[in-house]
């Protein structure tokens, strides 16, 4: 008696040290504005007003009839579907590549991962400067038409330019894990499929692919909820310009609540944003699980 | 067990310097923006302590010098600057510092935010604000809101087509060129049309939306009367269904005059790239005779290197009735104002918000702080010595000889509403929606919005 609960003292201590400080910080910054944030979707708070009451479910009414917000969360999607694809391909093929024998791999690796080390703002307002000077002076000394005029300034071409920056952003990091699958690929697998008669694409088809699974779960988790939550680069590239057509769902959400000073419709399109985050990157991660073979 | 004692030290180290870097965190905030209000009511009674939030962000400088040496004068008093940064979010930080219940003793804001934050603000009435006589005639009614004084003016700005005059002396021979002769539109395309002539760029519209939304399409509610009320009631009109935007001819008038201006645009190639520092270096070094712009942009200018130096103002006409209400007129506005906080400060700090608010705007000491940056103070006791840049020089001439349109709607045009019209209106430059879909769309917008 006296020893189990000697135990069971011990192990809630262990679960204090190891996990309480975690814990403590997990429910101060996350659980708690979150359920708080939950329970402001049924008011109309303010932080001017010095009162605010229950509203009930008009918030969420008003999501639905904001067309503006359902429009941008389409844009969202498209431009989330496209970094996504471009993204691991380019990450994928400049793994395949960097894993092979070339010369002065390390420090191509490094060249292509460095983006992912400058913060976004800074990396939008890089791109911003290209897209609007070098790029436009190129389609002058090319004397190109499409070139001539701004990335920035035309709605489709801004989405456009907002993916190239994001897979210009985040291929290098992928690429990184993308080696480290490569590379943990046993050699003995390896072997025996060429012994069998496996070269070159077959090889890549039928060992390599099935045996990186794993990565692709963690790249394609990694770029479509980091994707979703685009805030930092949307700012800093295009500012929701030209004339709102560039205003991904958190964009939105922030101007909703912050500018038009609807705090109660802004933080119930979070909510409902949040849930469709979750949703997909959740439905992700299961269905590429599916894929997933022992070796 | 080596092992275990090491991974247990190691766990240690993690979570020692885990709670080091909150507790410096904290540590950090409690000595910055928070303290104001909480320090004042334990500390000994004579010293006050006050904070001051200020959107000016260019001159927070200015500001911290000017506290000092008010402390100097009176050591009673602590004067704690708030500073934000340009396009740093500052609406959002005042919200969180109302919303935490740090709100700053007084403060310098948006005119949007004294009717947002009007239930806060104490009112300056004769006995708390005995300085506020002083102000120039016009002024005080601007702060006014919902029949009381809650905003204390102190700078003066404004906008309409900005001209380089070396660039207009150059076209039309020095001194041959009278500001004053633009008070049609017609007048202004014949004026466009020789400066292309001499192959000069007539004009430049800033493709961005605070410029052609928050600027350009509310002069079509500032001139629909001299009063503020005026364009407040058309506005009313609109949002209540009775009229739309397109019925006034001062709607349709100031878009011709905008179609006008888009077809001269220097930047008609790529309308929408609103580069302020290149536009403004382009206006500065005379690569185009005019820019719909402020006198805001001096502060810009002073940063760069040769560029001219002496510019006036030309008004926007919407008609070609010479008499009319906004054709010889430029825009005078009161940008920002200074409002003290009732209800998350004590009355000992409020007084001391009130009397150091006197002694900034309306003392000989304290005002000098404001005209050393350059600003145009609306008040009477101001030093008439003073010289001005060009640009503000212009504006306070038209403002002598009473020329100037009184911009009192702008109050009633926040952040969302200049964003939102405002991209209308570069949809309409960049040609994608033509002038029936942008009047539709303003209308639509007043309409959704029941503030």
């Amino acid at each position: 008696m006296n020893g189990s609960r000697k135990k069971l003292l011990n192990n809630i201590g262990s679960f204090v040290l190891f996990m309480g400080p975690s814990l403590f910080a997990f429910i101060c910054v996350l659980l708690i504005p979150l359920v708080y944030g939950i329970y402001l979707t049924f008011t109309n708070y303010s932080p001017i007003r010095l009162t605010y009451e229950f509203v009930g479910l008009r918030n969420f009414q008003a999501v639905f009839t904001d067309k503006e917000f359902w429009q941008q969360f389409g844009k969202t999607l498209v431009y989330v579907l496209y970094s996504t694809i471009f993204c691991n391909i380019l990450a994928f093929l400049l793994a395949f590549l960097l894993t092979g024998n070339l010369r002065g791999r390390d420090f191509l690796r490094a060249g292509f991962f460095t983006p992912n080390l400058i913060g976004g703002i800074v990396l939008g307002y890089i791109w911003k400067f290209l897209f609007s000077n070098v790029v436009t002076k190129l389609g002058e000394i090319w004397d190109y038409q499409p070139l001539k005029t701004s990335f920035l300034t035309h709605p489709e071409r801004a989405i456009t330019a907002m993916i190239i920056v994001t897979v210009w952003q985040y291929a290098g990091y992928l690429m990184i894990i993308y080696i480290a699958g490569f590379v943990s690929i046993p050699q003995d697998i390896q072997e025996a499929a060429e012994i069998d008669g496996a070269t070159g694409f077959r090889k890549l088809l039928h060992i390599t692919i099935p045996l990186m699974v794993p990565s692709f779960i963690i790249c394609f988790f990694i770029i479509i909820s980091r994707g979703f939550m685009t805030y930092d680069l949307n700012l800093a590239l295009t500012n929701g310009q030209p004339y709102g057509s560039t205003r991904l769902a958190a964009m939105h959400i922030y101007q909703k609540a912050f500018q038009a000073n609807e705090y109660g419709i802004g933080q119930a399109e979070a909510i409902i944003f949040f849930i469709t985050v979750a949703i997909a990157a959740v439905t992700q991660v299961l269905l590429t699980k599916r894929f997933e073979v022992e070796a | 067990m080596k092992k275990r004692l090491l991974s247990m030290v190691l766990v240690l180290v993690v979570m020692a310097t885990l709670l080091t870097a909150c507790g410096g965190k904290t540590a950090a905030d409690g000595s910055g923006t928070g303290s104001g209000t909480g320090t004042a009511k334990t500390d000994d009674k004579k010293t006050v302590k006050i904070t001051y939030f200020n959107t000016s962000a260019e001159v927070n400088e200015m500001f911290e010098k000017m506290f000092k040496r008010y402390n100097e004068l009176n050591p009673n008093v602590v004067i704690e600057l708030i500073p934000t940064g340009i396009g740093e979010g500052q609406q959002e930080k005042l919200q969180s510092l109302y919303a935490s219940g740090n709100a700053p003793t007084f403060m310098n804001v948006d005119p949007s935010n004294v009717i947002e934050y009007q239930d806060h603000l104490v009112e300056f009435t004769e006995e708390n604000a005995p300085w506020l006589s002083l102000a120039a005639d016009g002024t005080v009614e601007q702060g006014t809101f919902g029949g009381k004084v809650l905003g204390a003016p102190w700078s003066v700005q404004g906008y309409a087509l900005l001209y380089n005059k070396r660039v207009v002396d150059q076209i039309f021979g020095e001194g041959n060129f009278d500001p004053t002769s633009i008070n049609t539109r017609d007048a202004l395309e014949e004026f466009f049309k020789k400066c292309e002539a001499a192959g000069v760029p007539a004009t430049m519209l800033h493709g961005a939306n605070w410029s052609l939304g928050g600027h350009y399409l509310t002069l079509v509610y500032a001139v629909q009367g001299p009063k503020t009320e005026d364009g407040t009631s058309f506005i009313d009109k609109i949002k209540s269904g009775e009229i739309n935007i397109e019925d006034s001819p001062i709607f349709q008038g100031y878009m011709d005059t905008f179609d006008l201006l888009a077809k001269y645009n220097y930047n008609k190639a790529d309308p929408l790239v609103a580069d302020f520092s290149r536009d403004a270096q382009a206006f500065a070094k005379g690569e185009c005779a005019t820019f719909f712009m402020g006198d805001w942009l001096w502060t810009t200018l002073v940063t760069m290197e040769d560029i001219d130096t002496e510019y006036g103002f030309i008004p926007v006409p919407w008609s070609n009735d010479p008499n009319a209400y906004g054709n010889s007129e430029v825009v005078m506005v009161l940008p920002k104002f200074q409002c003290v906080n009732k209800s998350q400060n004590t009355p000992e700090q409020q007084e001391a918000a009130l009397k150091a608010l006197g002694w900034m705007l309306t003392d000989p000491e304290g005002q000098q702080f404001f005209l050393d940056a350059g600003f145009y103070m609306p008040y009477k006791n101001v030093r008439k010595d003073i010289k001005y840049n060009s640009m503000t020089a212009s504006i306070a001439e038209y403002a002598q000889r009473g020329k100037t349109i009184n911009l009192g709607v702008f109050s009633y045009i926040s952040g969302d509403v200049w964003t939102e019209t405002g991209n209308l209106m570069l949809k309409y430059l960049a040609g994608a929606i033509t002038r029936e879909e942008l009047a539709r769309g303003i209308n639509e917008y007043w309409r959704s919005t029941n503030k």
